[in-house]
C-alpha cells in the first residue's frame, strides 16, 4: 500500500511468525473490562493489543433535537472518535472524513442485532474515544461497543464480534497489527453477528476472490474466539449460581470436557482440521443439551399455568417472523377489507388488472396495489385512508407482540444459558469463576481476569513476546 | 401517509422480485444504458461526465503543485471529494458534505488508490518539496440511484483523459497522467437472499443494503463497501464478487479501453 523507507524487510519471518510474535491465525491479546464509568448506562474498556477503546452507552434516552425521534423505534447513535494524542502525529480534535464514515458503517453493525422498534421515540447513543490507536481501532471499537450495550441492558438479538484480516508479505493474516496496516497489501474488516452474518465489510489493498475465501474464513475463526471472550466477561460479571438446576443436568460432563479440549488455542495450523472436528462435535452435543432443556421448560411450565399458551404463541410468532409473512398476512387483511366495504370500485379493480398481468396467485394482492397506482378517485382515496391508519396501527401492534415474546424467549434463554455455565462449574476440579474462564478462552480471556487486577503496563504481555515499536511514523490507516 | 404509499411500492418491487424481474424489465445482471462523455470541461485537466439511467455525475479532474506527505516525499496526492448538490434530489441539502457523501467519496477513492490507478511516482516535481496533488471532484447532478458506480465510472474515465499541466507552471510540455489500471466499481443491492447490479432510486430505497466492489483490470479486489443494516452471508459475499468482477470486465472493455487505446 504505502511505500516508506522505515519498512522492515519482512513482516513475517521465515518460521511463520510475524513480527510480534503471532502466528498467522492469532489475535492479539484483548482485554476487557466491563461497567467503567459510572454516569453512562453501559460502558467498557477494552484492550487490544496496544489499541485502548473506551465504549460508553447511554440510553434509551428521549431522542433530541425531536425531529430525530422516530415514530416506531429508537434512533441509534454511533459516535467514533479519535483522542488527539491517540496517534503518533496529533490528530485534529473533532470528526474526521474518516471517523464519520467508520461511525456509519459500524452503526449499521449493530443495526440488525438492537432490538430498537422497543422503544419508539428514544435514542440510544454509543459513543466510542479512541484513546490510543494501534491499527483495526473499528474492530476494536465494535467488540467493546457491543460489551457496553450488553452492559447497559439494552435488548440485543445477540453480540456482535469484529475482526480483520489482511494481507501481508503475501500471506493472509489475521488481525493486522500496525506496521502489517502500514506496509501489508489488504486490509479487510469485518463484524458479524453470532450466527456469523457478516454486517460490516470494507476491504481496501489487493485481493484475489481466492484471498477473500480464505481470509473470510480464517476472520469466523477470529470472531469465535472473540465472542468466547465477550461471553466469558458478561457471564463473569453478570451470572449468579443457581443451585436446584445443578443436579438436573445429566449428560454433561463428557461435553464440557470437549468444549475445553476444542477451545484450546491452536499451537499448529495442521491441528487446525481435529480441532474443527472437535468443535462441531461440542455443538453438536450443545444442541442435544438444548433439547434436554426443553423438558426442564416444561416443566416449568406447569409452575406458570400461562406459560404453555405463551409459547404457542412465540411459535406462532416465530413462524410468521421466519416465512417473512407478518407483512403478507396484514395486506391480506387489508384487501379482505378493503373488499368487504366495498370502497375499491370494479372499474379501478379492471383497470389494474389490464395495467398489471401479474399471476394468479398474487392476484387479489396485485389488484389493490395496482388499483392504488392507478390512482384511483379522489373518493377513493377518501375512503381508503381511513383504512390506512387503522391497518398500520395493527401493524404496530403485530409486531410489537411478537417482539416482546421475542424479548421473553430471549430471556427464557438467558436463564438456560445460566444454568449450562452453572452445571459445567461443577465438574471443574476448581469451582470458581476465574478457573473456568481460563481453561475455555486460554490466553485472552486470562488477560481479561488478570489484568483487572494488575497495573496497566503489564496488559499488553501475551505468551508471545511483544516486539518495541519500530517508529510509527505511517500516516495510513489511523491518522489520515 | 408517505411512508404508506412506500410501504406499496416496496411490497410491488419486492414481488416483482420474487419472480425475477424488476420494475424497468431489466434483468439481475443488466445496467441500465450508460453514457460516457469525456474532456467536456475545457477548465479542467480532465474531466468525464457518465449518464447512467437518468443518473448524472461529472467529474473535474484538477492538478496542482503543492507540497508532498512527509512519508512519501516523492509521490503525488491523490484528493477526491463528493457532493451531493442540492440540485440532484429535493432530499439533498446544501452544506456541509454528511455521511453518505463522505462514505462515496471515500469508497471512490479507495478504488482508485489501492487498485495502483494512478502511477503516484511520476507525479513527483521535485522530491521532498513538490509534487502534483490531483484533485478528484465528484458532482452529483442527477440521483436516480447507484451513484457509486456512476462516480467511480467517471473518475477513472475523468483520469484517463487528463493531462498534466507541466507548461502552465513552467517544468517542461503537457503529458497524459501516468495511469496503471482501470478500477471500475459494481454495487449490488441486496434484495431478499439475491443480488442485482446497478440499483435504481427505488430499489434502492426496497433493499436498503447494498455491496460495492471495486475491482481492477487483473481480476482482483481493490476496495470493497457493505453500506446498510441489512447483513451478508458469506456464500452472499463471494457470489457479489463473481457477478461484480463480471460486470467489471464488461463495462471496462466498453468504455475504458477505448479511452486507454486514444494515447
Amino acid at each position: 500500500m504505502s511505500s516508506m523507507s522505515d519498512k522492515p524487510e519482512k513482516l513475517i519471518t521465515d518460521d511463520g511468525l510475524r513480527l510480534d510474535g503471532r502466528r498467522a491465525d492469532e489475535i492479539r491479546p484483548m482485554k476487557i473490562e466491563i461497567g467503567v464509568l459510572s454516569r453512562a448506562d453501559g460502558s467498557c474498556y477494552l484492550e487490544w493489543g496496544r489499541n485502548k477503546i473506551l465504549v460508553g452507552v447511554f440510553g434509551p434516552r428521549e431522542a433530541h433535537p425531536r425531529r430525530m425521534q422516530r415514530a416506531d423505534s429508537a434512533v441509534i447513535r454511533y459516535k467514533y472518535n479519535m483522542a488527539s494524542f491517540s496517534v503518533e502525529d496529533r490528530a485534529r480534535p473533532g470528526p474526521s472524513r474518516r471517523s464519520i464514515e467508520i461511525s456509519k458503517v459500524s452503526r449499521e453493525a449493530f443495526e440488525p442485532v438492537i432490538m430498537a422498534e422497543l422503544f419508539p421515540k428514544t435514542a440510544i447513543d454509543i459513543y466510542v474515544e479512541v484513546l490510543q490507536a494501534d491499527a483495526g481501532t473499528r474492530t476494536a471499537a465494535i467488540n467493546a461497543s457491543s460489551i457496553a450495550l450488553a452492559d447497559a441492558g439494552i435488548p440485543m438479538k445477540g453480540l456482535i464480534t469484529s475482526c480483520a484480516f489482511g494481507k501481508v508479505d503475501g500471506q493472509i493474516v489475521l488481525d493486522l497489527n500496525k506496521e502489517e496496516d502500514n506496509y501489508g497489501e489488504a486490509d479487510f474488516p469485518v463484524a458479524m453477528t453470532q450466527d456469523g452474518e457478516i454486517t460490516l465489510m470494507q476491504m481496501d489493498g489487493h485481493l484475489t476472490p481466492d484471498e477473500i475465501k480464505k481470509g473470510l474464513e480464517l476472520v469466523k475463526k477470529g470472531c469465535k474466539e472473540i465472542l468466547e471472550i465477550q461471553q466469558a466477561v458478561l457471564r463473569k460479571k453478570f451470572e449468579t449460581p443457581i443451585e436446584e438446576t445443578v443436579e438436573e443436568v445429566t449428560d454433561t460432563e463428557d461435553t464440557g470436557n470437549k468444549v475445553v479440549e476444542a477451545e484450546a488455542p491452536l499451537e499448529y495450523a495442521s491441528e487446525a482440521a481435529v480441532v474443527e472436528e472437535a468443535l462441531e462435535e461440542a455443538e453438536e452435543l450443545e444442541e442435544e443439551q438444548l433439547c434436554e432443556e426443553t423438558v426442564e421448560t416444561d416443566a416449568l411450565a406447569e409452575e406458570i399455568p400461562e406459560f404453555e399458551e405463551l409459547e404457542d404463541i412465540i411459535k406462532e410468532a416465530e413462524a410468521l417472523v421466519e416465512e417473512d409473512t407478518v407483512e403478507d398476512v396484514v395486506e391480506a387483511e387489508i384487501e379482505e377489507e378493503a373488499l368487504e366495504e366495498g370502497t375499491l370500485e370494479e372499474d379501478a379493480l379492471e383497470e389494474a388488472l389490464e395495467e398489471e398481468a401479474l399471476e394468479e396467485a398474487l392476484e387479489e394482492e396485485a389488484e389493490f396495489e395496482a388499483s392504488f397506482e392507478a390512482a384511483p378517485e379522489p373518493e377513493d382515496f377518501e375512503e381508503l385512508e381511513p383504512i390506512e391508519e387503522e391497518v398500520s396501527s395493527e401493524v404496530e401492534e403485530v409486531e410489537f407482540d411478537s417482539e416482546e415474546l421475542a424479548y421473553e424467549e430471549a430471556q427464557l434463554e438467558e436463564e438456560t444459558g445460566i444454568e449450562e455455565v452453572a452445571s459445567e462449574e461443577t465438574f471443574e476440579p476448581e469451582p470458581e469463576i476465574e478457573s473456568e474462564t481460563k481453561t475455555i478462552t486460554e490466553v485472552p480471556a486470562e488477560e481479561a481476569v488478570k489484568a483487572e487486577v494488575e497495573p496497566e503496563e503489564k496488559k499488553c504481555e501475551g505468551p508471545w513476546k511483544v516486539v518495541k515499536d519500530p517508529s510509527e511514523s505511517g500516516s495510513r490507516g489511523e491518522n489520515e | 401517509m408517505s411512508e404508506i404509499i412506500a410501504t406499496l411500492k416496496k411490497d410491488y418491487i419486492y414481488n416483482l422480485m420474487i419472480k425475477g424481474k424488476r420494475q424497468d424489465g431489466r434483468g439481475f445482471k443488466e445496467f441500465r444504458d450508460i453514457k460516457l462523455e469525456t474532456n467536456i470541461i475545457s477548465k479542467a485537466e480532465g474531466s468525464a461526465k457518465v449518464t447512467l439511467g437518468n443518473t448524472q455525475v461529472l467529474v473535474g479532474v484538477k492538478l496542482q503543485p503543492g507540497t508532498p506527505f512527509p512519508d512519501s516525499q516523492n509521490e503525488g496526492v491523490i484528493i477526491t471529494n463528493l457532493e451531493l448538490n442540492a440540485i440532484a434530489s429535493p432530499d439533498f441539502e446544501p452544506g456541509q458534505p454528511k455521511e453518505d457523501a463522505i462514505e462515496m467519496a471515500r469508497v471512490v477513492d479507495r478504488g482508485i488508490r489501492e487498485s495502483g490507478a494512478i502511477d503516484i511516482k511520476k507525479l513527483c516535481i521535485a522530491v521532498g518539496e513538490s509534487v502534483w496533488i490531483v484533485h478528484i471532484d465528484v458532482h452529483i447532478l442527477n440521483d436516480e440511484g447507484n451513484l457509486i458506480d456512476a462516480s467511480c465510472l467517471a473518475a477513472i474515465a475523468a483520469l484517463m483523459t487528463t493531462v498534466v499541466p507541466n507548461e502552465q507552471y513552467g517544468i517542461g510540455t503537457n503529458v497524459p497522467l501516468a495511469m496503471k489500471g482501470m478500477p471500475v466499481g459494481v454495487t449490488l443491492a441486496k434484495i431478499g437472499s439475491k443480488l442485482m447490479v446497478d440499483p435504481s432510486l427505488d430499489e434502492e430505497a426496497v433493499c436498503e443494503t447494498k455491496l460495492t466492489i471495486v475491482s481492477s483490470s487483473d481480476g482482483s479486489i481493490a476496495g470493497m463497501q457493505k453500506m446498510g443494516p441489512v447483513p451478508f452471508s458469506e456464500a452472499e459475499v463471494m457470489e457479489a464478487i463473481d457477478m461484480a468482477c463480471e460486470k467489471a470486465a464488461e463495462l471496462r472493455g466498453l468504455y475504458l479501453k477505448g479511452l486507454a487505446n486514444k494515447e
